[in-house]
């Protein structure tokens, strides 16, 4: 919960207060100014020593937080009174929780292993007016802090030239008073003091702070050494590329010239890769780990890496790489934006700006500049966050416009990045009489254009942009995968380019849906059921559902043995999983077939060790497989054609095995070793259940005698597989004007379940519910007498599928089925003839307005109803109380006003006197 | 012609070369060998393109190799068009000792073939063949020797393959050189087998890629285009046009139409 507050804090010497948010977010309590610059703050409750209400003057709401660090925050809460009340009571709970859970007493271990403390120790021998400041200090002193390989090999760049010592004690003050690692303050000073430049010893533990991987860290404790340990000696694709790497990051780096480095830097991305298998391993990577791991433990570069992948740079190492070209296509556009005539003259030239500027963002620049500089590029950006990439990108392109516009080609542009960077060092103005002018370096000017010149560039507008050209990124992706897919195919088969493609939209569709991430890969058998249900319509279940207020068609994936038995029928290569190659492939086994084929087809398929016999058991699951896909047909017609075929299956197949069961006997024997039958179990069959029994040609007699199953062969079985994308799954909102448009204005996906559900059980409660199955074939439409049926329910076989038709069919009896093409609409008008409520003539106009008022009553109520459940688990008093005092808050102005003309006066105060620190700093000498 | 050419551009013909290929099948060893003549880890890495220029004498021209090569893991594909867009030349580069290389090196043909510039002269490399060479070299390539691009050899073939090459090197080899070199006829390509390691092969690929490149209309292009000097030949869609009918008559065999 948030709430208005104004935070003063009784740091010495100077009071400040801040009008700002004070946001409760257990375990974390965290604070931002209005303006998001002035100060902010994140800091996890168990730091929190402790809390007091202040006596102060009446009206005035106002607790005391005392730190940790020995730091006295204190906020006053300007909402009104009972919204004050409610954040207090939050507070309290979640303070007890985090002391329940004991961590509080972690604070004191985890610290221990941040820099800060050592130094802030260090540098005062602490005048102890705060307990808790000394307790921490003296332990801090036995320095078991985190530190990089940059302890062992040096840290690049000469500390001389850095000023480092002055650095520290700028960072020391500042640490000292607005506190360090968990409960740091953030004022505008802390990030100027990152501008120019973390010092080495502090900067791994500033990086953690500044992007919030701190946090993780502190509440995972031993989740790195974990991964490592339950993943010791796994070998996955990932692994295998970072090998490959581990020599080719940062090889000029002493630590990645031995083992030690080497050694940690595989542990980091390695760990990383099992933590997010999804992700796993990207080129790039390699690059951040090792640089980070220059200033940071390992255990500090894995949790900084995963707020890298994970947040700061969403997307930019997916497999897919969307976010790295979704940002390349943001910059361009601010290039465009910002600097028409290099992006104009890019464009005349043909001169892509991402083969520069590409590497820029997927390495923070670690792999373009010299690292002195792209560090200070990271310190920035894990301060201010992703914007700094774009804001230096188009300083870049601005310092180097007069020559960028002489480029002609590529490689042209490539050569003068390159030339630059290499001169970032150098003095930007190297003729200047100023002495002062002459000491700026290009890098400084490469900031302080970054910074002065673009800071339009704000993180607002970066998320705007980003979803602007999100689709377009989405879209370009999708065409060229599914273009090198198709292209990439061994054969085509019988299909055309086109068909191809649509093979590839049913598998991408049943990988959105199924599990698997990448549409290069295999799928397993769950996606290929989705991919089939996309494909064949037996394969699906379809439900047109109607309860009064709409109809609906539910769509559902099929499960049933004999999907699986396709699935294991067309991979070829027994690795239990299909490529696009393999679908294409067997869809082409089928799709194209006459009588003949697509009868051997279905033998092949159920013959499972290819002796060209179908055994007894073998034909029992081919009839098994019939009922399946004609589970939803109308009327007996299917049953009786598969009972017919199983009694001439039998018959004929009894009488073959008399003449061949001397001979076959020992091959028998073999194949019953061999075989593991999945079929039918517990038979009372007088015969091994395994035994060759019917081949090609009898079953194809015994098919062909039957008129139903031969044109079921004929035409039927083709064309249940269709390519063309499977329309929309709704039906119009049933012809009622009113709800329909109700409807139409509260449908979401989300609320879309819910919605079908409750008028499902409002359907059910008035007996207007209605479920009826889709046919997957619906060639016969009128219903024909049972033909024996017996024969059919011969004891001892399991036809669980044959119940659910026999089930569906009496409920549908007195239906006109019709094809499955026509069927939406033909079902729907029966069905209101059928609804066995009173004619409210609900497809009409709304001639009787009392026919379905209830309805609409009812709908009404179930969706205010729905609501009121959700917040009756929040404490729905409470939070209406919330609401209703921001509406309050805002006009509660005249306090704020007061506090906001104070702080606009010291404001500004301080800018100034911060800007004069920095440009101190900027011209500081070395000392 | 040619010498209206060097006429006009003082400098030497500029074309763009791409490199492509699985993973770590060696071509940013090949580009090493070719630009600087050396063989060692790739000290510089490869995000993206990694971009080298060599210049390469042919009879009586200079040609200037702008030589992109590209990341080879699998999720850099969808970047690959950005890198071979434009380009004249390309190395599609495949591990002799690993088969399933030469299927990635065929698709890339075939997208080449498809997205890129229609007359893009493509070279097929099948690399390491130090390793399948008897006596002459493997008996000589001790473990010790073999730097970072070794390495990536071991990670690409069983790992305990080096020291047993010297009993039957040949058996390491998965795909045959006829194999590949069938393949590129069908396809239209250069085929060359290369050793970045002992440097066999490589500066032929660029030589035979040199002869074979339409210099004439690179430079006609860069001529005709504009005024000033220098700027590239891409700008007129009609030009490139004009080069592709009169490539056709020329090398119908260039021309890449599968």
């Amino acid at each position: 919960m948030d709430i208005n507050a104004v935070l003063s804090l009784g740091a010495e010497g100077e009071e400040d207060s801040y009008a700002g948010k004070l946001y409760l977010m257990a375990p974390y309590l965290a604070f931002s100014s209005l303006d998001k610059k002035s100060v902010r703050f994140t800091i996890p409750l168990s730091t929190v020593r402790r809390v007091e209400r202040l006596n102060a003057r009446a009206g005035i709401y106002a607790l005391s937080l005392a730190l940790w660090h020995g730091g006295k925050i204190i906020v006053q809460l300007t909402s009104l009174r009972p919204t004050a009340d409610l954040f207090c009571a939050l507070l309290r709970d979640a303070l007890k929780i985090e002391l329940q859970k004991g961590r509080m007493k972690s604070v004191k271990g985890f610290v221990k292993t941040c820099y800060s403390e050592v130094l802030v120790s260090a540098a005062a021998p602490t005048p102890s007016d705060e307990k808790d400041e000394a307790e921490g200090a003296d332990d801090a002193s036995e320095s078991s802090y985190h530190g990089g390989l940059g302890l062992r090999f040096r840290f690049p760049g000469d500390p001389k030239k850095l000023r480092e010592a002055s650095k520290i004690k700028l960072w020391t003050t500042y640490l000292k008073s607005h506190g360090r690692n968990l409960t740091l303050l953030r004022y505008p000073q802390c990030t100027r003091l990152v501008q120019v430049g973390l010092p080495n010893r502090l900067r791994g533990e500033m990086w953690e702070t500044l992007s919030g991987s701190l946090f993780l860290r502190y509440s995972n404790p031993g989740l790195y050494e974990q991964l490592l340990e339950q993943n010791t000696g796994r070998t996955t694709t990932s692994t295998e590329d970072i090998e490959k790497d581990l020599h080719r990051s940062l090889p000029e780096y002493a630590g990645y010239q031995s083992e030690e480095g080497i050694n940690a830097l595989r542990r980091v991305l390695q760990a990383y890769s099992f933590k997010n298998p999804e992700l796993g391993y990207c080129q790039a990577m390699n690059i951040l780990a090792a640089a980070i791991l220059i200033y940071m433990s390992e255990e500090q570069a894995f949790w900084l890496l995963e707020v890298l992948c994970d947040r700061l740079l969403p997307g930019y190492y997916a497999p897919s790489m969307h976010g790295t070209l979704l940002d390349q296509r943001v910059f361009e556009s601010l290039v465009q934006r910002c600097l028409p005539i290099i992006h104009d003259h890019f464009t005349t030239v043909d001169v892509q700006l991402s083969v520069a500027s590409l590497p820029w963002f997927l390495s923070l620049y670690i792999n373009s500049m010299p690292m002195i500089f792209a560090f200070r590029i990271v310190d920035c950006f894990f301060c201010m966050g992703p914007k700094v990439l774009f804001q230096v990108g188009l300083a870049i392109l601005k310092i180097n416009g007069e020559k960028l516009l002489q480029i002609q080609d590529d490689g042209g542009f490539l050569n003068l990045m390159r030339d630059y960077f290499a001169s970032l060092g150098d003095s930007a103005h190297p003729n200047s009489s100023d002495p002062r002018a002459r000491a700026i370096t290009r890098f400084q000017e490469l900031l302080l254009v970054s910074f002065r010149e673009f800071s339009v560039i704000t993180d607002d507008l970066i998320l705007s942009e980003r979803k602007r050209f999100r689709h377009e990124i989405i879209h370009s992706i999708e065409t060229f995968s599914k273009r090198s897919a198709v292209r990439n195919l061994r054969s085509l088969g019988r299909f055309t380019k086109e068909q191809a493609g649509l093979v590839y939209d049913a598998l991408y569709q049943a990988m959105c849906e199924g599990v698997e991430e990448k549409p290069e890969t295999r799928i397993q058998l769950r996606t290929f059921q989705y991919f089939l249900s996309e494909i064949a319509t037996w394969a699906r279940d379809e439900k047109i559902v109607s309860n009064g207020f709409q109809q609906r068609i539910d769509r559902d994936v099929a499960e049933h043995e004999f999907i699986d038995r396709l699935f294991f029928f067309w991979d070829t290569s027994c690795c239990g999983a299909l490529s696009f190659q393999d679908l294409v492939h067997g869809l082409d086994g089928v799709m194209f077939n006459d009588l003949m084929e697509n009868i051997e087809w279905f033998f092949n398929l159920h013959d499972k060790n290819k002796d060209g016999f179908l055994t007894k058991d073998e034909v029992l699951t081919v009839s098994e497989s019939f009922l399946f896909i004609f589970r939803f047909e109308v009327g007996d017609a299917y049953l009786g054609a598969v009972s017919r075929f199983m009694t001439n299956a039998f018959e004929y197949g009894d009488a073959l095995l008399a003449d061949s069961d001397q001979s076959q006997e020992n091959q028998d024997q073999e194949t019953q070793n061999q075989e593991t039958q999945a079929g039918v179990d517990g038979e009372p069959l007088p015969i091994p259940s395994n035994q060759p029994y019917l081949n090609l040609a009898t079953f194809r007699m015994v098919v062909l005698a039957d008129e139903i199953l031969e044109s079921f062969f004929e035409t039927d079985l083709s064309g249940s597989f269709r390519l063309d994308p499977v329309a929309e799954l709704e039906l119009q909102p049933s012809a009622s004007g009113l709800l329909g448009e109700f409807w139409s204005t509260i449908a979401t996906d989300n609320n879309k379940k819910m919605f079908n559900m409750f008028t499902d059980e409002i359907g059910k409660t008035i007996g207007k519910h209605q479920v009826i199955h889709r046919p997957s074939i619906g060639r016969y439409k009128n219903l024909e007498e049972p033909k024996a049926r017996e024969s059919l329910l011969t004891p001892g076989m399991r036809h669980s599928a044959s119940k659910t038709s026999l089930r569906s069919s009496p409920s549908s009896s007195s239906l006109r089925p019709s094809s499955t093409a026509s069927s939406t609409t033909a079902t729907s008008q029966l069905l209101t003839v059928k609804v066995p409520s009173p004619p409210t003539g609900k497809d009409r106009e709304p001639a009787s307005a009392i026919g379905y008022s209830p309805m609409v009553q009812a709908a009404n109520a179930a969706l205010l109803a729905r609501p009121a459940f959700t917040i009756d688990d929040a404490k729905d008093d409470d939070d209406d109380d919330t609401e209703d005092d921001l509406e309050i808050g805002d006009n509660d102005d005249q306090v704020m006003d007061e506090v906001d003309a104070f702080l606009e006066a010291h404001d500004s105060g301080l800018t100034d006197a911060d800007k004069a620190v920095a440009k101190d700093l900027i011209n500081a000498k070395p000392v | 012609m040619a010498e209206a050419a060097s006429g006009s551009t003082d400098k030497s013909v500029q074309v763009k070369l791409v490199l492509l290929g699985e993973a770590a099948v060696g071509k940013s060893s090949v580009v090493l060998r070719f630009v600087s003549d050396e063989f060692q880890a790739n000290k510089e890495p490869t995000i993206g393109a990694a971009f080298l220029t060599q210049k390469c004498r042919l009879e009586d021209r200079v040609l200037r190799y702008e030589i992109w090569d590209t990341a080879g893991q699998e999720r850099f594909h969808s970047l690959a068009p950005m890198y071979y867009r434009n380009a004249q030349a390309a190395v599609v580069v495949y591990d002799i000792t690993k088969a399933s290389s030469l299927e990635k090196a065929k698709s890339w043909v075939k997208e080449l073939q498809r997205q890129a510039n229609p007359n893009i002269v493509i070279a097929l490399a099948g690399n390491k063949l130090d390793l399948v060479q008897s006596s002459s070299s493997s008996s000589g390539t001790p473990l010790s020797e073999s730097s970072e691009d070794e390495a990536d050899d071991a990670t690409a073939t069983p790992g305990e393959t080096p020291s047993s090459s010297s009993g039957e090197p040949e058996s390491l080899r998965q795909v045959p050189r006829e194999e590949a070199q069938a393949y590129a006829t069908e396809a239209g390509l250069l085929f060359f087998e290369t050793s970045a390691k002992t440097g066999e092969g490589v500066v032929e690929i660029f030589t035979e890629i040199a002869k074979k490149i339409p210099i004439e209309h690179i430079l006609a292009a860069t001529r005709g285009s504009v005024g000033r000097p220098g700027a590239a030949g891409r700008a007129g869609g009609a030009q490139e046009g004009a080069v592709n009918l009169e490539e056709n008559a020329n090398k119908p065999k260039d021309a890449c139409n599968c």
